[in-house]
């Protein structure tokens, strides 16, 4: 079954030769012709400026390429501004949707105080980026103190809807043509979870026509002794029978620990996801980082001693899985106070996922980003969004983890840069946020990693506390003092499946190239309050070729697909062949 | 490209230890200073390209030693750097490689660059789950006859000039189904050469299922027995790795592998881009096979016969006799290699040659639009060349970077004369064995030669065997 979009096509001719940047032709690379179309070293002299810090005696240099992320949120025609009081020093979050069929991530960014906003995303393939303010069409009132937000497919119309996290009620958005929204709660049942609402994560159940939602809170504020030790319950919202989404029966997820981020994740490959849950332990008592047990038809419960879950306890801001070291079992960062965790299974207690027992390798494997690592301030840093991804083509995973005091709290860095920890092939992590220009003096807190502009190289949005978001394009790889240079080659990946899981929220992605194996899982939930739809990116370094497999959301796997680099595919369960794709401008 | 040669050359001397080195005698294929600077090369322009191309030459036919980098201890012959699993590679074996001291070893017939004798037939394999195998038997590698070089620029020329069209066609047949809201069809058709038709639907996706005798990202592949390598540099950069254990900085180094002695050798950083630009100047500029001149009498009736039968029983309708080809300019890095072959965007200026001041240039014709003709006798396409009842040349068990086991590459007949014996494995001694050998899609003319009167497929080999590499003059 194909997906029904809209496509957005070229402008006329007479308004493309006024554009400056034009997409490559068919006989140009999509790297050459970028490079050469939109940059020159007066653009780059003070991003490389910025790039050469003296390195800390211990610091890993990368051995291989580190990305050039230039700056440019301004010149997209970005101006969103998370802020407010206390509720909103935490979240800060947004989504990136493909809205109009175009394949371009569109971006919706939460505002605090400030009303959210609704990006549409007019950028031509391989060139700057650039985005259009488009009016949400729901009650003003509601777009204000947002907390962040998740895109997902609730009923299956093949258009992205948005769960919208806030304080107050929170909002299912129905996605229309266009990138139109509308208030969807009340035709699905849905009365809004009240609360502070500051995570937020989502799977297809086996069998289930519908999403289960899971949605964290933060602080009950009305609570008395608020807030300490006032952690609001979490709630799992199962789809009830019927033809349209009927979210009308709440669980709760209770003891809640002021979860800050959540995520459905098969840790033990068992084709059952569990709720990982990332608790801030600021305000919980006798909290700690949970694992709920999520079976079909079973009332969840967590993970306990028993069943071989360790107490740990941080501040836990934000989760991210990815399957660095090709095991097949996701490993796991968790952002912090100045503690970040790397979990991966033990290998001598865990078995083959019998028990969720789970060792820290960040200062292993040089994943720490417990302080900051340029900028001279040695206090603890605040992390709140994290996510592998490649930003380099290489075929490694890296880690993505964005910074930012809470709120001039002096115990915490206060120039506390973003991480890009890039993977290598000795398996640590090398630091080079500043190489790659992302070290400046901001306050992150949510995060969008996507390819904004289909260039095969992955982009970052971060959302900042009290001053307009981030936008870092990455331009390639960072060639000293000269123009940066082509990145690996890459695949981009779009899976179709029948409804009801049209999108394959759960599938596992399987990528081989030579004997190498990277796996991705189509998720909703984790980061800080931010999420991502569409193409699923993979680095395929030097690698021509590649062949593809999917572990469907069911469990039943695909065949291979055989497919070349630098494409983006197109696996749908109904064909036996992959399609390519190719943006329509 | 900037990297500081000297440095490199004293730490190759360094690494190698025990014997001195640098006397008349020195063994070195790389002593200091001897590897190329691409950018001083490029930088250059057509006065660096005579001494470019003589460094190709000397490095093609240049026996790699072990204080240059030769072997691969850890590495296997992968395309893609691949360390073995364990254990060392002996320095040389003969069918998973290292399995050459040189280029030459193989390219020698009749001249250098040229085809090889059986005895020079390599094994390939994708060097990942067979990464060492010491059989030559089907099931873990694919025996492949060296294929002459001669006129190797010109058909890559050829293959970027094609790949740009049936991009061009996709580009089009996308834009159009956006904007008219309609699936289109488009056929893949350049140089008069068909590679089937895709279907472009309003929504981006393009359907490849119809596609024919190219690879599904629409890049004509013109080398190799499969047609799996874009370009000189891609394959001169495999075939380092493959047969000598020489490995190139562009695809072995600290970008792609973190280590700039990827395979152990002791020797980091063996080849520079510069020396791979030197090896693809020299086969690039290879001169292309032509017909015999001063032929006897009766060869060259039988050759004029000959012809005339080739084109009567459909021969070219794969073996077309001329391609158009619209510029001789050869420029290094190619267009459309990826990452892990040096790209347009990793130098400051590309390596450019211009083939029309060559000598042969001069004995290209020309059609009415003013495009040179390439009388390379292939249609740069893949075709399945079995069938249930003629399947002399389905001996394979393994696909090769998705081409499945019986569908090749067209070969080019030009030289065809001056390169038995024939087929992928050169497996017929014979010009008539290996014809009658055809099936599949050039079943309908293998039938047709066989059909002919014995005079007629007589003249057909004639025809044929006037086909040569000749040394330069």
């Amino acid at each position: 079954m194909k997906t029904v979009v809209k496509t957005i096509c070229p402008p006329p001719p007479a308004e493309r030769r006024r554009r400056h940047f034009e997409t490559p032709t068919a006989r140009a690379p999509q790297d050459e012709v970028a490079r050469r179309t939109t940059l020159s070293l007066g653009v780059l002299a003070p991003l490389l400026a910025i790039a050469s810090p003296a390195h800390a005696a211990d610091r890993l240099a990368p051995a291989g390429d580190a990305p050039v992320m230039h700056e440019e949120a301004q010149a997209a025609g970005l101006n969103s501004v998370y802020d407010g009081p206390w509720e909103f020093f935490v979240g800060g979050g947004g989504a990136a949707l493909d809205c109009d069929g175009s394949g371009f991530p569109s971006v919706f960014l939460a505002g605090g105080k400030n009303p959210a906003k609704l990006y549409v995303n007019v950028s031509k393939a391989g060139g700057p980026i650039r985005f259009v303010e488009k009016p949400i069409g729901v009650d003003p009132k509601l777009l204000v103190n947002v907390i962040g937000a998740y895109p997902i497919d609730v009923d299956g119309d093949g258009r992205m809807d948005l769960f919208v996290l806030r304080v107050g009620q929170n909002l299912m958005l129905k996605g229309g043509p266009d990138c139109t929204f509308a208030l969807a709660g009340k035709d699905w049942n849905f009365d809004g979870d009240p609360g502070w609402t500051t995570s937020f994560a989502a799977e297809w159940e086996q069998g289930a026509k519908f999403p289960t939602l899971a949605i964290g809170h933060y602080v009950d504020r009305d609570a008395p002794g608020s807030p300490w030790g006032t952690c609001q319950d979490n709630s799992l919202f199962r789809p009830q029978p019927g033809e349209r989404p009927d979210y009308s029966v709440r669980t709760p997820l209770a003891p809640g620990f002021c979860a800050l981020s959540m995520l459905f994740t098969d840790w033990n490959k068992s084709g059952v996801p569990s709720l990982r849950v990332s608790n801030d332990r600021q305000y919980y008592r006798g909290g700690e980082e949970q694992l709920w047990r999520v079976e079909p038809g079973k009332t969840p419960r967590p993970y306990t001693r028993a069943d071989g879950w360790r107490h740990l306890s941080i501040f836990g801001m934000g989760v991210a899985e990815g399957d660095v070291d090709g095991s097949g079992y996701p490993q796991y960062f968790l952002t912090s106070m100045g503690d970040e965790k790397l979990q991966k299974l033990d290998p001598d207690e865990a078995g083959r996922g019998e028990l969720p027992v789970y060792r820290d390798i960040a200062g292993e494997v040089g994943a720490t980003a417990h302080i900051p690592y340029t900028g001279g301030d040695k206090r603890p840093s605040t992390a709140w969004h994290a996510e592998f991804a490649d930003f380099t083509n290489d075929g490694l995973l890296d880690i993505f983890v964005s910074k930012g005091n809470l709120s001039q709290m002096p115990d915490f860095a206060a120039y506390d840069p973003s991480n890009l920890l890039i993977g290598q092939w000795s398996g640590k992590f090398a630091e080079a946020g500043d190489l790659a220009g992302i070290a400046g003096n901001r306050v992150g807190r949510g995060a969008l990693i996507a390819d904004f502009n289909l260039d095969g190289k992955l982009d970052i949005l971060q959302i900042d506390r009290g001053s307009n978001v981030a936008l870092f394009r990455n331009l390639g790889a960072r060639n000293g003092d000269g123009l940066p240079l082509p990145s690996g080659n890459w695949s981009e990946i779009r899976l179709i499946e029948p409804n009801p899981n049209r999108n394959a929220v759960g599938a596992k992605i399987s990528v081989k190239t030579g004997t190498r194996t990277q796996t991705r899982t189509l998720q909703v939930g984790g980061g800080d309050a931010s999420g991502h739809a569409g193409w699923v990116h993979v680095g395929l370094g030097t690698a021509e070729r590649a062949e593809i497999r999917v572990q469907w959301p069911d469990g039943e796997r695909s065949p291979t697909y055989r497919v070349f680099a630098n494409q983006f595919v197109v696996v749908d369960r109904t064909k036996p062949q992959a399609s390519y794709w190719y943006p329509g401008r | 490209m900037l990297r500081n040669l000297g440095a490199l050359a004293a730490a190759a001397f360094v690494v190698a230890g025990g014997a001195a080195y640098g006397g008349s005698w020195d063994e070195r294929v790389f002593p200091p200073g001897a590897h190329v600077d691409f950018d001083a090369v490029a930088a250059a322009g057509p006065s660096a390209l005579p001494a470019l191309i003589d460094r190709g030459r000397v490095l093609f036919k240049a026996k790699f030693t072990t204080v240059d980098g030769a072997g691969r201890p850890k590495a296997t012959q992968a395309i893609v750097p691949t360390r073995r699993k364990a254990g060392v590679n002996p320095p040389f074996t003969r069918t998973s490689g290292p399995d050459s001291n040189s280029c030459f070893g193989c390219h020698n017939d009749p001249v250098e660059g040229g085809s090889g004798d059986d005895v020079a037939n390599a094994f390939v394999s994708e060097g990942f789950e067979s990464a060492q195998f010491d059989t030559v038997d089907p099931s873990f590698s694919s025996e492949r006859h060296t294929i002459a070089l001669m006129g190797a620029g010109l058909v890559e020329l050829l293959a970027r000039e094609m790949t740009a069209d049936l991009q061009a066609i996709r580009a089009a047949a996308v834009k159009e189904a956006c904007q008219s809201g309609k699936a289109v069809r488009a056929d893949l058709v350049s140089k008069g050469v068909r590679f089937g038709w895709i279907e472009a639907h309003p929504d981006g996706i393009v359907d490849l299922d119809s596609v024919d005798g190219v690879d599904a990202d629409l890049i004509v592949r013109p080398f190799s027995r499969k047609g799996v390598f874009t370009s000189l540099r891609q394959f001169t950069i495999n075939a380092l790795n493959v047969h000598h254990g020489m490995e190139a900085v562009e695809r072995f180094g600290a970008r792609w592998t973190g280590t700039h002695d990827f395979a152990e050798s002791g020797v980091p950083d063996a080849i520079t881009a510069g020396d791979v630009s030197a090896l693809v100047a020299f086969q690039a500029t290879l001169p292309p096979p032509a017909v015999k001149t001063g032929l006897p009498g009766d060869w060259r009736a039988a050759a004029a016969e000959g012809e005339k039968q080739f084109d009567a029983i459909g021969c070219p309708s794969c073996h077309v006799k001329t391609l158009p080809l619209k510029s001789l300019v050869f420029t290094d890095p190619a267009p459309y290699d990826m990452a892990g072959t040096l790209r347009s965007g990793e130098v400051e200026a590309p390596i450019v040659i211009d083939l029309s001041v060559l000598p042969f240039a001069k004995t290209l014709q020309k059609n009415d639009q003013g495009a040179w003709l390439i009388p390379l006798m292939s249609d740069l396409k893949r075709h399945l060349v079995v069938d249930e009842q003629v399947n002399a040349l389905g001996n394979e068990l393994q696909a090769q970077r998705f081409v499945e086991r019986d569908v090749f590459l067209t070969p080019r007949l030009w030289g065809v004369g001056s390169t038995a014996p024939y087929g992928h494995i050169g497996a017929f001694r014979m010009l008539d064995e290996i014809i009658a050998a055809h099936g599949g899609d050039a079943r309908f003319s293998r039938d047709q030669y066989l059909a002919l009167d014995p005079d007629k497929r007589d003249a057909v080999v004639a025809f044929l065997r006037a086909l040569a590499i000749e040394a330069p003059r």
